[in-house]
């Protein structure tokens, strides 16, 4: 049942390129969707991107950020976590719609929009992806990048240091406001970043499709801590998500919710930090 | 001669009010050996007895209840396992007042006989003393399919693999056990005893399939071509919102919710455990059933105020008594005849609950009451600061959504026949997939009938 740690490497400063051997999850897994991860009997469930499969096991991207995420990254090549459940989310509708944008700005983006990139690229679909970073030392090597699934690759830091200066916000909103023809976008990563996005595409009348960050503890639609409201109804985006309409996403109160145990995260990550003497 | 009637039931024993408001272990301490002869010992061993009629498995309850007396509690407990898949669990979570012990005709006279806590004690004694039911299994080549693995699943299970089946159980979850796992606290039914319930499955050799969809991961379709029967134990595990304003707010909990951090991820013991619960200073629970007293008393033993808002009046609350009445023992307030309209915010968290006074009405479908508002009567309770809807539960749609083949009401209640058998050949249902939600006992009679009747299916194929 355990689920074997192949390859564990660093990306940046915080972000690591882990592969966890799965064989039940890659047999189905498709873009869009996502794995639970419980590292131990006494863990937690958490939502977790998958960049790609390869053989038996999910490529992930994962960053440092509270005491599981640092627990898994901790693990050495071939330690082994307890479960890996998955797919879980409703797929991407991959299909022909013309020009795509994929945008992304956080971890989890950088890995699932990889597999929708290619898959939308596969589909016929031309296919820009921006991938947004705060500076060069964040930025991540040439080959752990999107540039193999699209048509045409951005990088953007925010002061410039790598790629282009900027977020994937901006060359958007330029290349709308200069007449530029998109037909989706499809964007994941910081939340606030999200809505800013929502706003101006709905001044283009574009369709876009957004990752909605949440809670979950079972992700199998039983909790409802995951509630989101689309078009004023109740959805879950464990089983309905992780993507919806940005246009009729309420995204006020995915933010507020989103951030209900950031004390108790922090406590966890801390006692974890000094039991490891760090 | 005429039995001497004793129409006083040996008390139980119970932990301390002090004491079991700030743990999750179990409120009543059990019959001794010889508490539980004594209790046994008021049976009036009826010719005709109709506390079997008012089990919904018909356990032979005065042939158990006379091996107690007779200090045989090794036997006691294999007339138990004869109809129970899990007597230590029924024994203890089971509405006995409405069921057996409402039959008891000791009851007209004075308290009827504590079959509920006789139950336990021999299903408890039997666990101590490593006493096992071990049947003697025919392997059949038939493999059946069991879609979920709470009760319904369990006892259809076990009877399947008496017979001889080959049964492979799915679980959606990384822990068997359906509602005993995720819904039911510790201080009602210990993990233990759920364990080792479980445990008595894999002796039998049921394959477990843990964090397994059926619709998600592998197909109902698949499953339906690749097994000779199916059952559909799939509960009702989707939370059902009131639909008020303030639902979206950090503070407002499904009872799914707050009870699967509790028992399925043992929050109440964060940090030790990794999954973090939140309580506030004043938790409102909304509803009366079991499972509103499960996360009021769950609330309360982390360290909050917490009040009851219920439409009705305690006379109408489903809970059973037992719960109700230590709940109420422990300092729960139960605000009767108020209905939630909206929850208040501050800085987006719940900041006060509005609520409108109702007054009983016609009695309605269900036969109680009908609640109706009066109007005008809106009020605020000031300080709740952390809200948890205990409305019931739906059938959960990610199945359903998969298998439209499957005959359901508007509700995704899947409908069946009095076997059990849904509009698919070969393909049964029961528990809460078929109730919408009701008592692990009806469960475990449904699960049964539907081994029967799949046995029956299976021989004529």
């Amino acid at each position: 049942m355990a689920h074997e740690i192949i390859h564990n490497e660093p990306l940046n400063y915080q972000d690591y390129l882990i592969k966890i051997r799965a064989p039940e999850v890659v047999k189905r897994i498709k873009p869009g969707q996502f794995v639970v991860m419980l590292l131990h009997e006494k863990g937690e469930r958490i939502p977790m991107s998958v960049r790609r499969t390869e053989g038996d096991a999910v490529v992930m991207y994962i960053r440092k950020v509270g005491k599981t995420t640092s627990a898994l990254i901790d693990k050495p090549v071939g330690d082994t976590i307890l479960h890996v459940i998955g797919p879980q989310g409703t797929p991407l509708e991959i299909k022909k719609y013309g020009t795509v944008v994929v945008a992304t700005d956080s971890v989890c983006g950088h890995a699932w929009s990889y597999s929708a990139a290619k898959a939308l690229k596969d589909a016929g679909n031309f296919v820009i992806d921006i991938q947004s970073f705060a500076d060069k030392e964040e930025t991540y090597p040439e080959w752990a990048l999107n540039k193999d699934a699209c048509n045409e690759h951005h990088l953007t830091t925010k002061d410039g240091s790598a790629g282009e200066k900027g977020h994937y916000i901006n060359l958007i909103k330029n290349w709308l406001e200069n007449g530029k023809k998109i037909d989706l976008v499809l964007a994941g990563g910081e939340l606030i970043k999200l809505k800013r996005l929502e706003r101006i595409t709905k001044k283009f009348n574009v369709p876009t499709w957004v990752e909605a960050h949440q809670l979950m503890i079972d992700a199998t639609g039983m909790c409802g801590v995951c509630r989101v409201f689309v078009d004023g109804e109740m959805k879950l985006t464990c089983i309905d998500g992780p993507f919806f309409d940005a246009h009729k996403l309420d995204f006020d109160s995915m933010i507020n919710r989103y951030s209900t145990y950031a004390n108790e995260e922090k406590l966890s990550l801390q006692l974890y930090k000094k039991q490891r003497g760090e | 001669m005429a039995k001497k009637i004793n129409k006083v039931r040996v008390p139980m024993r119970e932990r301390s009010i002090d004491e079991r408001i700030k743990k999750f272990v179990e409120v009543p301490l059990g019959y001794s050996e010889d508490e539980a002869i004594m209790e046994a010992s008021r049976c009036l061993q009826c010719p005709k007895p109709t506390c079997i009629e008012g089990c919904p498995v018909n356990i032979n309850i005065p042939g158990f209840i006379q091996k107690i007396v007779e200090h045989k509690f090794d036997e006691a407990f294999f007339i138990l396992k004869k109809d129970d898949a899990m007597p230590a669990a029924t024994g203890r979570v089971c509405p006995q007042e409405t069921q057996c012990e409402e039959k008891c005709v000791l009851g007209k006279v004075g308290d009827a006989i504590n079959i509920g806590k006789l139950e336990a004690f021999v299903a408890d004694w039997a666990r101590k003393n490593k006493i096992k039911d071990t049947p003697e299994i025919i392997d059949k080549p038939q493999k059946v399919a069991i879609i979920g693995s709470g009760p319904a699943a369990i006892s259809c299970a076990v009877d399947l693999r008496k017979m001889g089946y080959k049964v492979t159980m799915f679980e959606a979850l990384h822990k068997a056990g359906g509602v005993l796992q995720y819904g039911i606290p510790e201080f009602r039914l210990p993990r233990d005893i759920v364990d080792y319930e479980l445990k008595y499955l894999e002796d039998l050799g049921v394959d477990f399939q843990l964090n397994t969809i059926i619709g998600l991961h592998r197909s109902f379709q698949e499953i339906r071509s690749q097994y000779d029967a199916v059952f559909l134990g799939t509960g009702a595990g989707a939370p059902r919102f009131m639909g008020i304003p303030g639902e979206e707010l950090t503070g407002v909990y499904s009872a799914n919710e707050f009870l699967i951090r509790v028992n399925l991820m043992k929050s109440y013991l964060f940090p030790e455990y990794d999954t973090p619960i939140k309580v506030g200073k004043h938790v409102a629970v909304i509803g009366s059933g079991n499972v509103a007293m499960d996360a009021a008393r769950s609330a309360l033993r982390l360290g909050a105020k917490v009040s009851i808002v219920y439409r009705r009046t305690k006379s109408e609350s489903p809970a059973r008594i037992e719960e109700l009445n230590h709940a109420l023992e422990e300092g729960i307030e139960f605000m009767e005849l108020v209905n939630p309209v909206r929850i208040h915010e501050k800085l987006n968290h719940v900041h006060g609950l509005e609520v409108v006074k109702m007054k009983l009405g016609e009695p309605d479908k269900s036969g109680r009451p009908r609640p109706i508002p009066i109007e005008g009567s809106e009020f605020t309770i000031e300080d709740v600061d952390m809200v948890i809807e205990a409305l019931g539960t739906l059938p959960n749609r990610l199945f359903l959504d998969r298998a439209p083949e499957l005959n359901r009401n508007k509700w995704g209640i899947l409908q069946v026949d009095e076997n059990m058998k849904t509009n698919l050949d070969g393909v049964y249902a029961g528990g809460d997939a078929i109730s919408g939600g009701a008592t692990v006992i009806r469960a475990l009679g449904e699960g049964r009938i539907a081994a029967k009747a799949i046995n029956e299916y299976l021989k004529n194929k």
